[in-house]
């Protein structure tokens, strides 16, 4: 393999190089301003981490697996994970092989970065080597897979539901020149590596078509133009890519580390949170997952929306998406990229101000303190389980018969666990509470904190400090007794299908402990979206302005979706699904409290 | 001020020419579910800063409509939407009460 | 041969109606689908305003109708209509034909448990209004305590509630808790009696001379707070919370007894019927009359008519002149046809 062109540079490649230099100054640029954004806190744990070897080792998995491969869209739906790994790793390949191919065949040129790209146009086969005919059937290899990638995509712009996607993202129009830039730089390079195969060589996709097209052009005339078009695709693409979904490509790969070192979105725009704007890719698996937009309603208010209206500065539309939010977290958990669309949401609500604002430190904590002494295991059943008073009543009882001594927290005056305060985006206010609360649990002399609101059970467990006291939820707790032989069940016929409330499951991450406590009380059937993808209830407190009759229509859905289980009843372990549910169900809506206490 | 040793009393009769009516029509634009109170005082029997400032959600409401100070009744609202399962007449309180935050002083 | 006109219902609309009907000289067949006729006045005790016995009242009708062809325990099958005729089929294998349908199905009571937080079915001393006349009726209930020191009355239950899927007042649960009130003060004299209200909606004859009596020669208690909490002490007692509204104050007080005033919602037979001969449904969820003035006991289509309290909450007296109107109306789209 010779150098073909004695300067090695032609004016094709030109756009290209442009394009690049504009990408890479324009993320260097973006890297220091969000570095510059962070804390300092934040700016030495991030520095850290990337010096550490365990860090870099996972850094580098992460992204491999994450950005290339696409591990978490293959585990979701093949097809899917195929079309991405393909585009994503086969472009990899390709560059990687390129500038094997430069470093082995004309070193010399391996400082001309644009080198490997083109590089079928500036060298040319004076002798076949099987290194080289291995390196050119590689390349021809990965060239077929991304193009098979590229068709795959066009398929999915026209039929999304072939890929199990029901609603897939409006494209803006930076994301369809990105797009269609995209799709044309592939064939392209086939088109133009193949016009060139009889002088650089090639493999079985290049060389087939060069024999081709040369039996029916007879010229060579149609070389340049197509390197020409490759290049400007190319070029069209990179110039696109900071105003468009594509720039989730650098985005991520600063997104892994920044988030394997640990670090929080502590503001709505800045610094993580940026970072995690520019990566979502705007795939619409958020759309799908909202458990807003049944009826194809409110699909402008899932993350993907949001993200984008960040980047438009739409400050009217953020507000409105991130009041919306019901804060079930199923569209982080679905998301292939790991967008805390929730957390961005609360960052947004914590930036409003308010004239008015309540102030708890002056309320007398010492009649609760007084009221919460006595018993080793302190329960604490929330303010909205008063509304439902058949799970206190069925948590103390079901307690009664373990021989679990235990004194009700809350059973008069009480305050609130502050999650709700939280969510809304008064976090000092919030503050206040947790510090009332954390001084009347601290000071009742409990060992054990046990609680049957999963709402509050998330807030005990991420935003207060107890030392020495065991925070734990009602279920795994129940089912340790039973474990114990503290409590014996007796298995009735009834199947209950289990609900997952949004707070326990994505929120705390118990699914399992409940089905296996259910399983020995009674029969239990799945529903067709459950533990990860379970629906929201619609009665959320996460949302701030969405309406009864706006979430009629989700807690419906929700249960068409429980109701495909065919069981006789539906079992849960919130109040607020409890309320929520039974007042549309066609079927009996038990707490877990209530039916180990019938059966027990 | 200087004390003079006496002072004189407020009448306590209601204005409702002085009711600020532009912000009360912001404040239904923003949360129309404040048009539909019945008064039947549910959201004030179930609300936990109750017992601390004899906050109600419809005697919040009247006192916005009547044209009276908010501050000290919302000054112990901890948000918990409570009031909201209760009302009867599926009122969305806790947007209505962010929004009286955000309007009011 | 006398013609059919079937009743679908038995309680006090579809007897009235058939009482009317034997004397215009039809034969009315009552379809009805419990043990017994009556309905849910059959299982009062004593009626507003003159406290006058509601099982008289149904035993009256009985003995008026004692001609009337009446299935007890029966269900229909099957309703469908070919040209002016109506083809019922009942589970029991018989098959009628008649030219008119009366649809006297009825209400229903509100199920109180689904306002959990009433805490019926879970505290052992939360009733409801129909419990209460059952066990002055003679029925043994080990809820009602033997000598309650304090009892509550919740209006509402169930009505005027977005949430319940109930925006229509139920109408009669103010007089009948006032009703009550007095029945129970008179029982258990030593008794403090609450009555929680939204609003007190006495409208009928003689309502307001009820009202009086209570407050006056009974000492019941009225306050206006929708109850929306109840809870049980540490000694065992009830505890409700409502804010008394006119105070602007939250409220707390113990109870022996809780009386729960269960609204009335569209029997859902009602609804079933609607779908099979394709009739219309309201917005609050009752059957729609052609015309909520001029023509309430009748439907849109032609030889089906209502009447009581399948198109809306009614009292007795009110559902008793629409039987006798429906009636007539029946007898003269009859002749006419």
């Amino acid at each position: 393999m010779i150098d073909r062109i004695p300067s090695g540079f032609h004016p094709f490649v030109i756009p290209f190089l442009a394009g690049m230099s504009f990408v890479f100054l324009y993320c260097i640029l973006g890297v220091v301003k969000i570095i510059y954004e962070l804390s300092w806190a934040e700016r030495r744990k991030l520095f850290l981490s990337l010096i550490n070897p365990k860090y870099i080792y996972k850094n580098l998995r992460d992204i491999f697996l994450d950005c290339l491969i696409h591990v978490k869209l293959w585990k979701r739906n093949k097809l899917l994970g195929y079309m991405h790994s393909s585009i994503a790793f086969g472009w990899f390949m390709l560059i990687v092989l390129g500038h094997l191919e430069v470093f082995l065949f004309v070193p010399g040129r391996i400082n001309l970065f644009y080198y490997p790209i083109f590089f079928n146009y500036f060298v040319a086969e004076d002798a076949v080597t099987l290194r080289g005919s291995l390196l050119f059937f590689l390349m021809d290899f990965f060239l077929v897979i991304v193009l098979s990638g590229i068709i795959l995509a066009m398929i999915k712009r026209i039929s999304s539901r072939l890929f199990g996607m029901r609603r897939t993202t409006r494209p803006s129009v930076m994301n369809n020149i990105g797009l269609y830039a995209l799709w044309a730089i592939f064939p392209l390079r086939w088109l133009a590596e193949s016009f060139t195969a009889h002088i650089s060589g090639g493999s079985f996709l290049t060389v087939p078509a060069n024999y081709l097209f040369r039996e029916f052009l007879g010229n060579d005339l149609n070389m340049l133009p197509t390197w020409w078009a490759y290049s400007i695709a190319l070029g069209v693409f990179m110039f696109v890519l900071p105003f468009s979904r594509y720039m989730h490509i650098p985005a991520e790969m600063l997104l892994i580390p920044m988030r394997n070192a640990g670090l929080k979105i502590r503001s709505a725009r800045k610094g993580f949170a940026r970072v995690q704007v520019l990566s979502c890719p705007n795939c619409g698996v958020c759309i799908d997952a909202c458990p807003m937009t049944v009826n194809r309603g409110n699909v402008k208010d899932c993350t993907v929306y949001l993200t984008r209206q960040i980047r438009r500065n739409n400050e009217r539309r953020i507000d409105e998406i991130s009041d919306k939010c019901l804060m079930c977290g199923k569209c982080e958990a679905l998301c292939q990229v790991g967008v805390e669309g929730p957390n961005l949401r609360l960052m947004q609500r914590a930036t409003r101000s308010y004239r008015i604002s309540p102030d708890f430190r002056d309320i007398d904590t010492e009649p609760m303190i007084a009221a919460a002494q006595g018993s080793k295991v302190l329960y604490f059943a929330g303010c909205m389980s008063r509304l439902t008073p058949v799970i206190p009543e069925s948590v103390l009882s079901v307690m009664k018969k373990a021989g679990v001594d235990c004194t009700w927290m809350d059973r008069d005056d009480a305050l609130c666990c502050g999650r709700p305060l939280f969510t809304a985006g008064r976090i000092e206010e919030a503050k206040q509470l947790v510090a009332k609360n954390e001084e009347i649990i601290i000071r009742s002399g409990a060992d054990t904190l046990l609680v049957s609101c999963p709402i509050c059970y998330k807030m005990f467990l991420e935003n207060y400090h107890l030392p020495g006291i065991r925070v734990v939820n009602y279920i795994p707790y129940m089912y340790d007794l039973v474990k114990q032989g503290r409590l014996t069940l007796r298995k009735s016929d009834v199947c209950y299908v289990y609900h997952d409330p949004c707070e326990l499951g994505r929120g705390c991450g118990i699914y399992d402990e409940p089905r296996k406590l259910l399983g020995r009380a009674a029969a239990i059937a799945e529903a067709d979206k459950n533990k990860v993808e379970s629906i929201c209830c619609g009665g959320s407190l996460g949302s701030l302005s969405l309406n009864f009759q706006q979430r009629e229509r989700m807690t419906k859905a929700a249960l068409d979706n429980l109701y495909t289980s065919r069981a006789d009843a539906i079992a849960t372990a919130c109040p607020l699904c409890k309320a929520t549910f039974a007042r549309y169900s066609d079927r009996p809506v038990h707490d877990m409290a209530e039916i180990i206490d019938a059966r027990t | 001020m200087t004390d003079f040793g006496f002072h004189l009393s407020k009448s306590s009769q209601l204005d409702l020419s002085r009711v600020d009516r532009e912000r009360l029509n912001r404040l239904y634009e923003l949360e129309p579910g404040a048009r539909i109170c019945m008064t039947c005082g549910s959201c004030g029997a179930t609300c936990m800063a109750a017992p601390y400032s004899g906050m109600s959600v419809r005697k919040m409401l009247l006192h916005i409509e009547r044209g009276l100070d908010v501050k000290p009744l919302l000054s112990k609202c901890m948000l918990c939407g409570k009031c909201t399962m209760v009302c009867p007449r599926g009122i969305n309180t806790r947007n209505l009460i962010l929004n009286v935050c955000k309007l009011y002083d | 041969m006398k013609e059919n006109v079937v009743i679908i219902g038995g309680g006090v609309a579809g007897m009235e109606a058939a009482k009317q009907l034997l004397t215009l000289g039809y034969n009315p067949v009552i379809v009805e689908r419990s043990a017994q006729l009556g309905g849910h006045v059959a299982g009062w005790h004593k009626l507003f305003p003159d406290m006058s016995s509601a099982q008289e009242l149904v035993k009256g009708l009985r003995r008026d109708i004692a001609e009337a062809n009446v299935f007890l325990e029966t269900r229909l099958n099957s309703l469908q209509r070919t040209k002016s005729v109506y083809t019922v089929e009942l589970n029991n294998g018989v098959r009628l034909t008649s030219r008119a349908v009366l649809i006297a199905s009825g209400f229903e009571l509100f199920d109180a448990s689904k306002k959990e937080e009433y805490g019926y079915g879970v505290y052992d001393h939360v009733i409801t209004n129909a419990d209460l006349e059952a066990w002055m009726n003679g029925r043994e209930d080990n809820r009602i305590p033997a000598q309650p020191q304090s009892i509550g009355f919740v209006h509402c239950v169930g009505s005027r509630d977005l949430k319940a899927g109930n925006s229509q007042c139920s109408k009669v649960c103010c007089t009948t808790a006032i009703k009550q009130a007095i029945e129970l003060k008179e029982r258990f004299p030593e008794a403090e009696v609450y009555c929680f209200y939204m609003d007190l909606r006495l409208f009928g004859k003689k309502y307001e001379d009820f009202y009086i009596n209570a407050q006056r020669d009974f000492g019941v208690h009225f306050i206006r707070g929708r109850v929306s909490e109840v809870g049980e002490t540490i000694d065992g007692r009830l505890q409700i919370k409502a804010e008394d509204t006119l105070l602007g104050k939250p409220l707390k007080v113990q109870l022996d007894l809780l009386v729960l005033m269960s609204g009335m919602v569209c029997n859902p037979i009602a609804k079933q019927l609607a779908d099979k001969i394709r009739l219309q449904i309201d917005s609050d969820g009752f059957l729609k009359s052609r015309d909520n003035i001029a023509a309430i006991g009748e439907s849109n289509q032609p030889g089906i008519f209502y009447a009581g309290a399948c198109t809306g909450t009614k009292t007795v007296p009110e559902t008793l002149a629409e039987a006798r109107a429906a009636a007539l109306s029946i007898h003269t789209y009859l002749m006419n046809q």
